[in-house]
């Protein structure tokens, strides 16, 4: 609700031409060096990766400093564990499922143990269900009201669990091209926004429908993938302060914040840690521009 | 003990009316007493001569005793003396000095006066209309009067005449941007300012976010800006209480006027009604920059809309010499949409009535009415194939109070009591959702607050030097059903969100949870000399609404919410202390030059904070997601006006620190507030040019203001982590840096149409140019990573305004 404010103020401000932003220097401290955990554990076959880094000045745009030698296990409710290796020592740790086995169970709760230069890192997650996409279709739309240009709108249908508070991601990718614009950044609850309605059971709602879309919509021909993700409520609330965190600024800007983490340090005072360990369920649709997936 | 007080007030309340009465009663009857016994009391309304208008804060003196009144916010006054002849000398800056013999040998007098305005030739100018050295003899402190007239003056953003933007020019008051709603004032918050139409608060003073205010200047008579000192008679706002009151229209003749700018036009019409019994004013303003442009857009955005309008109204009727009734109301409305769209506005109407019980004793009651709503929705337009999916959602606030208040004038003291009562009807939000066909409403109940307060004031002359304003001030406050109250787990680590862990279901009127406070008010005068003052002031004030924002601007669809169980009263004590001074040549209307310095220190409790990603929208659990920790605000005002001259104007600085601590935010330990502006320095210069040969007036005037305040408070990143390909930032402490300072000149220049002889019409146009030198002030330096490639980081300075904004404006009047 608040983009769609700022978007009404910057339609006065264009008006007159007269807001404006500029890129300019800034000089900051630099705090503490953490450790930032990315961890998204999903129902799907293959492999399953962690990545440990280092967070970095806010302004060192080079890759994040890598982790390695770190002991990073995942285990189950269940009683399975899985141990995470970085052979190559680049900070990716990865699990190789043996053939036909997955890591990932809905309904199971999953917990992350990492062991780092003598600190214990502990998170947990539950691997929460998802319904699956039940169409992928494309309209023919201005890119937006004040454009000439064309382009194809997609549409996704899914309908809400119902019976249940249920929270998505949705991530799309253009031509096997994940789409990373801080406004691709795509998240619901019970298909619809946070703070709304509610809209349990129901279809998505025609925002959220719309939402996987690039700024230039797609071209025909073009394949169209999205990923329909099951989070929890701590992994939503995370996807949406990480939104706001990298879009933040402009009259209705918010208290810049850190983004919540549910990883914690074992040790009460110890070095605290960033990121997310989330397990997910995925369902994909993946759709191509052409005459017959386009609707009037 | 609480209650005890409460008696105590209610018994004080009821034996002072009583006592009015009697002694109302006895002067009737003592007509013919001894001399010595009784005193007489000379009373009226005292009004302007061209319009009628009823002038506040004339001053009444009685040369031979040197007791006096001020007539009070509507024109009354009333000055007992002792049997005998006397010289009343009848002053108010700007209009000519009046002396009138009045015989009071054996009975009370009745005396309505006219005061005519300074010719405009000696005094083009008035700086602000209030009594001869007003700031000198007047126990207010921490009190600003602007007046139309230099309000017209000021050089306005696109031309257009700005109540609360000119406020902001004054000592004590700040923002936090261009654009941005509401103002600041002495530390305090946006929503810790009580501002009065008419006596109805308005909730959003804003149109067009924070460009322009919902005040009409065509309509506005009078406006006060009360910092301190705060007298017993207003209440239910902490930091400050902006007074606008309404012109009553032109009793003695129809007159219009009206302005035609860039950005929106303005219409009033006023007139007497019944043979000048009475009399009426409408204005209204619309914008129509959305008319200007629909050439301009395309087809798709042709049914585009953004403009704002609004309607202020107000009329009066005298009944008799001892009732008047007066009606007032506004409605104003922003509307902006495209495919999506919502609208706010206010809605406020107040009736009022004046009664002169006897010449000493005042009644005014006023019975109001504020509202204030919003609406957003998804889809305006609403194609019929669109009709299956939507969303909208509604807020709104509604108050209904009355309002009695009393005012006994005793001479030497002047006793005012009363009270108030006042319904507050929240609707924090309800929502429709549409969906493939299938409708999904859900709202929050609706929350109801009782305020009720009884106050009891008394504003005594000690002795020639010493004057006394103290008062007390009980508000009691329920929070009331029906509807649903939630307790908290406390055991959640601080900053987090607190989840509920209990429901509680109360029925219609049945009390959730109530809170009483004690606010005292104290204020004294000691007059140095005749040319100079100190002032002190102590208040305590309570306030049991507040405005639920945690952005840097208040946006308007932030929703207020009552104190609940879990949201105690915010309390603000302040003390003043101040010097004033006037010197240079004296004339008709006071000295030449006001000064004056002023400290004060303030403690603000029960502050409203957020959590980190607090969930602010349509949350049935909002009270999880609020933290309350304290504040204190300090500084000192400097304030150096010349009322006259070539050259004239104020320059005030201010030096003010404010801050809050809040358990879970910045690890519990001082921050300054997001409003904190260390220096403000603003300048208003009026340059009127002397006439040129006998009888010639010049036709242009110009203005100039500059204002130099710092930078605000801005939280920056230290360090950044990626996830996926996002470069995410990582905070240490709030408020850390300061984003750089702001600076801005305003020149406007105003030319008065040729006076035809016998024609009434009388007309100029205003040229300003508004960011003079373009400067790019930052509104707010942010972080964000690149808009193509999320993995750069880079800082963004954003400024509302980066260039020079000139205008022009045509106003008339006939």
């Amino acid at each position: 609700m608040k983009s769609i404010l700022s978007s009404a103020f910057l339609l006065i401000c264009s008006f007159g031409l007269y807001s404006c932003e500029t890129v300019i220097d800034a000089k900051l401290d630099t705090g503490p060096t953490l450790l930032s955990v990315e961890a998204t554990l999903t129902d799907q076959p293959g492999p399953q990766t962690i990545r440990l880094t280092q967070t970095a000045a806010y302004f060192d745009s080079s890759p994040p400093p890598v982790v390695a030698g770190a002991t990073v296990q995942v285990s189950d409710k269940g009683g399975r564990t899985f141990a995470f290796t970085d052979p190559d020592n680049d900070g990716y740790y990865v699990w190789t499922p043996k053939t036909g086995d997955t890591l990932g169970r809905i309904g199971q709760t999953y917990s992350l143990t990492i062991a780092y230069q003598g600190e214990t890192y502990q998170a947990s997650s539950k691997m929460n269900r998802v319904p699956a996409i039940d169409s992928l279709i494309f309209r023919k739309e201005k890119l937006n009201p004040l454009s000439d240009t064309e382009g194809y709108q997609a549409e996704l249908y899914a309908r809400d669990l119902a019976g249940a508070t249920d929270f998505y991601r949705i991530r799309f990718y253009r031509n096997e091209v994940f789409q990373n614009k801080p406004r691709d950044i795509i998240v619901s609850q019970d298909g619809s926004f946070q703070g709304s309605a509610d809209t349990d059971g129901l279809v998505f709602i025609r925002p959220i429908r719309q939402s996987p879309n690039p700024d230039s919509l797609y071209a025909l021909n073009d394949v169209v993938r999205v990923d329909l993700m099951s989070l929890t409520p701590e992994a939503f609330n995370f996807w949406q302060e990480l939104r706001t965190q990298i879009t933040n600024g402009g009259l209705f800007a918010t208290p810049p914040a850190n983004v919540p983490t549910n990883v914690t340090n074992t040790r009460p005072g110890g070095p605290a840690a960033v990121g997310f360990f989330m397990a997910t369920a995925i369902r994909t649709r993946t759709a191509r521009v052409v005459p017959e997936n386009v609707r009037q | 003990m609480k209650h005890t007080l409460l008696r105590w007030t209610v018994a004080l309340f009821a034996t002072l009316t009583a006592v009015a009465g009697a002694r109302a009663q006895t002067d009737q009857n003592t007509a013919t007493r001894p001399a010595s016994q009784a005193n007489y009391t000379v009373s009226g309304y005292i009004k302007d001569a061209a319009n009628g208008e009823k002038l506040i804060g004339v001053s009444v003196y009685v040369k031979e005793t040197g007791t006096g009144a001020v007539t009070n916010n509507y024109g009354f006054y009333a000055v007992p003396v002792p049997p005998g002849i006397y010289s009343l000398v009848i002053s108010y800056v700007g209009y000519e000095k009046q002396t009138r013999t009045v015989e009071l040998t054996d009975k009370n007098v009745r005396l309505d006066l006219e005061l005519k305005e300074e010719g405009k030739q000696l005094q083009e100018v008035v700086v602000s209309t209030q009594r001869e050295d007003d700031n000198v003899k007047n126990i207010e402190m921490s009190v600003n009067r602007i007046d139309v007239k230099t309000l017209q003056r000021i050089p306005a953003l696109l031309g257009e005449v700005d109540v609360v933007r000119s406020i902001q020019l004054l000592p004590g008051v700040s923002t936090v941007g261009e654009g941005a709603t509401g103002f600041n004032v002495r530390g305090g918050s946006i929503d810790q300012n009580l501002v009065l139409l008419d006596e109805a608060p308005v909730y959003n003073s804003s149109h067009l976010f924070g460009f322009f205010s919902v005040f009409n200047p065509d309509a506005v008579k009078d406006v006060k800006l009360i910092k301190g000192g705060i007298p017993a008679n207003y209440g239910g706002r902490i930091a400050s209480i902006l007074d606008v009151r309404l012109k009553e229209g032109n009793a003695k003749k129809p007159e219009v006027n009206g302005g035609i700018g860039l950005i929106f036009s303005r219409l009033s019409f006023e007139s007497p009604l019944f043979k000048g019994r009475g009399s009426f004013i409408v204005a209204a303003r619309r914008s129509y920059a959305d008319i200007l442009a629909q050439p301009f857009l395309n087809a798709d955005l042709k049914g585009s809309k953004f403009y704002f309008y609004d309607l202020t109204a107000k009329a009066n009727y005298r009944i008799n010499d001892k009732n008047t009734v007066y009606l007032s109301g506004y409605f104003g409305r922003d509307v902006f949409g495209a495919d999506f769209g919502f609208n706010w506005g206010n809605t406020t109407a107040s009736a009022r009535w004046n009664h002169v019980f006897s010449d000493k004793l005042f009644l005014n009651t006023t019975a109001y009415y504020s509202n204030y709503d919003y609406s957003l929705d998804s889809d305006l337009k609403r194609k019929p194939e669109n009709a299956d999916d939507y969303f909208r959602t509604n807020s709104r606030i509604v108050d209904y109070s009355i309002k009695p208040d009393f005012t006994l004038f005793l001479g030497k003291s002047t006793i005012t009591f009363g009270g108030q009562s006042i319904l507050h009807d929240f609707q924090p939000g309800t929502a429709t959702a549409a969906s493939a066909g299938t409708v999904r409403t859900f709202g929050l109940g609706s929350k109801y607050g009782l305020e009720n307060a009884l106050y009891l004031g008394n504003e005594q002359q000690v002795s020639r030097r010493l004057q006394l304003q103290y008062g007390l001030r009980y508000s009691l406050y329920t929070y009331i059903g029906p509807g649903e109250a939630y307790d908290f787990a406390q055991d959640v680590p601080p900053g987090q969100r607190r989840p509920p862990i209990n429901t509680l279901t109360y029925t219609k009127g049945e009390p959730i949870k109530t809170y009483g406070n004690v606010e005292p008010r104290f204020a004294a005068k000691y007059e140095l000399g005749d040319n100079s003052s100190l002032k002190l002031s102590y208040n305590r004030l309570a306030q049991y609404i507040h405005l639920v924002s945690n952005t840097t601007a208040s946006t308007p669809l932030d929703v207020w919410t009552p104190s609940t169980n879990n949201i105690k009263p915010q309390i603000a004590d302040q003390i003043a202390g101040g010097y004033f001074k006037n010197f240079g040549a004296v004339s008709g209307s006071g000295s030449e030059f006001e000064v004056s310095v002023e400290m004060y220190y303030k403690w603000l409790q029960n502050q409203i904070d957020y959590i980190d990603g607090a969930n602010l929208i349509l949350n049935k659990y909002l009270e999880g997601d609020l933290l309350s920790g304290q504040g204190r605000a300090y500084g000192a005002e400097f304030y150096l006006k010349r009322n006259r001259g070539v050259v004239n104007g104020w320059v005030s600085y201010t030096l003010a620190r404010t801050e809050r601590q809040v358990v879970g935010i910045n690890n519990g330990d001082w921050f300054a507030a997001r409003f904190d502006r260390r220096h403000n320095l603003t300048t208003v210069l009026l340059i009127d040019p002397p006439a040129r040969g006998e009888g010639r007036v010049s036709r242009w005037n110009f203005s100039a203001t500059f204002t130099l305040a710092s930078g605000t408070p801005a939280t920056f990143p230290t360090n950044r982590f990626q996830y996926e390909d996002f470069a995410t930032p990582v905070v240490g402490g709030r408020n850390n840096y300061r984003i750089p300072p702001y600076h801005r000149l305003d020149l406007a220049a105003t030319l008065q149409g040729r006076k035809r002889t016998g024609k009434r019409k009388d007309d100029n146009w205003v040229f300003s140019v508004y960011n003079v030198y373009a400067r790019k002030n930052p509104f707010s330096v942010f972080f964000q990573p690149n808009a193509d490639n999320p993995v750069v980081t880079q800082a963004i300075r954003y400024s509302v305004f980066a260039t020079a904004i000139p205008s022009v404006t045509y106003n008339f009047k006939f």
